[in-house]
């Protein structure tokens, strides 16, 4: 038998494409199979969160108030209450009995609970100077009451948490990058909630003091340790100083007057803790 | 001994079978060899580390198979086969196995 | 700026090593390829067959077992390409020419050896693949792979 050695040209065992074109071809795909889920979720979330009825919202809001110790503080809680109707009282929000319970938290923050409950945190109370401005964070909440964003959060969250792991396994780099650009997509739509629940505030602050004053007081004053703004591109809330500026161009829009602040209270401050912390 | 992964030894003659011989081990690295890989692992070429590790295994296993043969009486193993199989995380069997004959 | 970057630290991380994988990573291939293309030319002329051959009596001075392997290591990049292509399906390409080099690489180390022994011929030529390494026994993912090639190196009488 004879034997003629031959040379093969080029390498038909690899396929020709450029790794980089390939590359982008599926990051392409990835891109649009994201995007896919995430309208697919806004918009299933946004149908179900009109059909969910009141009392299974209480039943979740009691679920989330477990997490956080409220303090007993009968009078305080009433007096809290008490702002709250006065604000909501001229409003078209559903039918929520607001219930304001105070946490002992250090945290200068207010957080709207499924049900209508409103939970302050004694960091708050420690900050605002006057009435006006707490009346505008409490109004900010039973904005996110008005658009039930504490429900629609909810559902994005969970069903973005449970499209990633069936897609893309539990642990890998790229389940991990994608959750992380989800969750950037996610931040945007939470950013606009945001400042649709500060114009809803502003709205209920003239209705109820017939003028705007100290309703950007409360977001200036968190400029001071908000950090850079970069950092607030991927963050849930706007950067301050942005919503201060939202805020002072919705009142030049809108020619809501400005009026005398109403002083706070005594007693809105928060009880004296027994024990020195 | 001779051997040979062809049905018989290239121009001799088989007088005698034995039936099968193997041999087999099972190796894993130690963790600087697995560090060096994983290093690798990011950004390509070959593990001459591993490609080393596996080709002495090998030697390994087809030697213990020689012997086999040796213990039977026989001068050559024909017709050799291997086989690689990872069993755990960081260790792989080599295995090697044949037909144990005596040639002219 | 500072506190963009530490907020997205793992990000940063990934994306380089992805962008490091595949400069390195292609640059491995392309030196392998080279090398490989050239060496294959130097042994053309040694003949290796996957079927036995038939001698001729007296031939035949001595027959020896000849191996050769290769490991080849995955890089990064490859590896995001695998798991994205889990995702679409279709030719996983950055496999392709992992393979495609170790077997080649293998076959070209065993008929160094069969050349280094004096032998005129190889046959029955047999190749072997396996996953090797920490991934192997992952489902989804594969670390390195490892190529055997193996066959009976035939060495001639002198005439």
């Amino acid at each position: 038998m004879k034997f003629s050695a031959k040379e093969l040209e080029g390498n038909l065992n690899v396929s020709p494409t450029h790794p980089l074109l390939d590359f982008s071809w599926m990051l392409g795909g990835l891109i649009a199979i994201i995007a896919l889920i995430y309208l697919l979720l806004a918009v299933g979330t946004d149908l179900v969160v009109e059909q969910i009825p009141i009392k299974a919202e209480v039943w979740l809001g009691e679920r989330g108030l477990a997490e956080f110790p409220a303090e007993a503080d009968a009078e305080l809680q009433q007096r809290l209450e008490r702002l709250l109707e006065e604000l909501a009282a001229d409003s078209d929000l559903p039918e929520y009995k607001f219930r304001a319970y105070l946490s002992s938290r250090e945290e200068v923050n207010a957080l709207a609970l499924p049900g209508g409950n409103i939970l302050v945190f004694a960091g708050l109370l420690d900050v605002v100077e006057s009435e006006n401005e707490l009346a505008m964070v409490l109004g900010h909440e039973l904005g996110h009451f008005a658009q039930r964003d504490h429900l629609r959060g909810l559902g994005r969250g969970l069903g973005l948490s449970v499209a990633a792991a069936l897609l893309f396994g539990e642990d890998s780099a790229i389940s991990n990058l994608v959750s992380r650009s989800l969750l950037t997509f996610q931040s945007s739509y939470s950013q606009q909630q945001e400042e649709a629940a500060d114009a809803y505030g502003l709205q209920l602050l003239a209705a109820r003091y017939g003028h705007v004053a100290g309703a950007e007081d409360f977001f200036a004053r968190s400029v001071a340790t908000a950090g850079s703004r970069a950092t607030y591109l991927f963050a849930s809330h706007p950067h301050p100083a942005e919503r201060v500026i939202r805020l002072k161009q919705l009142i030049a829009a809108k020619k809501y007057p400005l009026g005398k602040l109403e002083p706070l209270a005594d007693h809105f401050t928060r009880p004296a803790t027994p024990s020195a912390d | 001994m001779i051997l040979t992964n062809v049905n018989s030894v290239p121009g001799k003659k088989i007088v005698e079978h034995f039936g099968i011989v193997q041999g087999s081990t099972v190796r894993a690295k130690h963790v600087g060899r697995d560090f060096m890989a994983g290093l690798k692992n990011l950004i390509g070429g070959e593990l001459k580390g591993y490609t080393e590790l596996l080709q002495e295994s090998r030697e390994e296993a087809t030697n213990r198979m020689a012997e086999q043969a040796e213990q039977m009486g026989a001068n050559a193993v024909v017709n050799i086969r291997y086989a690689t199989s990872s069993v755990a995380q960081g260790a792989a069997e080599l295995f090697a196995y044949g037909t144990a004959v005596r040639v002219e | 700026m500072a506190d963009l970057i530490l907020q997205s630290l793992d990000l940063i991380i990934f994306l380089s090593l992805v962008i490091l994988g595949y400069i390195s990573g292609s640059m491995a291939e392309k030196k392998h390829y080279r090398s490989i293309i050239q060496r294959e030319k130097e042994l053309l002329k040694l003949p290796v067959l996957t079927a036995e051959g038939s001698f001729r009596a007296g031939l035949v001075k001595e027959s020896v077992l000849v191996t050769g392997s290769a490991v080849i290591s995955i890089d990064y990049f490859k590896r995001l390409m695998a798991v994205l292509r889990n995702l679409f399906g279709g030719r996983v390409k950055a496999y392709e020419s992992l393979l495609d080099r170790a077997r080649r690489e293998a076959i070209l180390r065993m008929k160094a050896e069969a050349k280094s022994r004096g032998a005129a011929i190889v046959v029955n030529m047999r190749l072997e693949t396996a996953a090797i390494g920490k991934n192997a026994d992952r489902k989804r993912q594969l670390g390195s792979v490892e190529a055997v090639a193996y066959g009976t190196a035939v060495i001639y009488n002198p005439r």
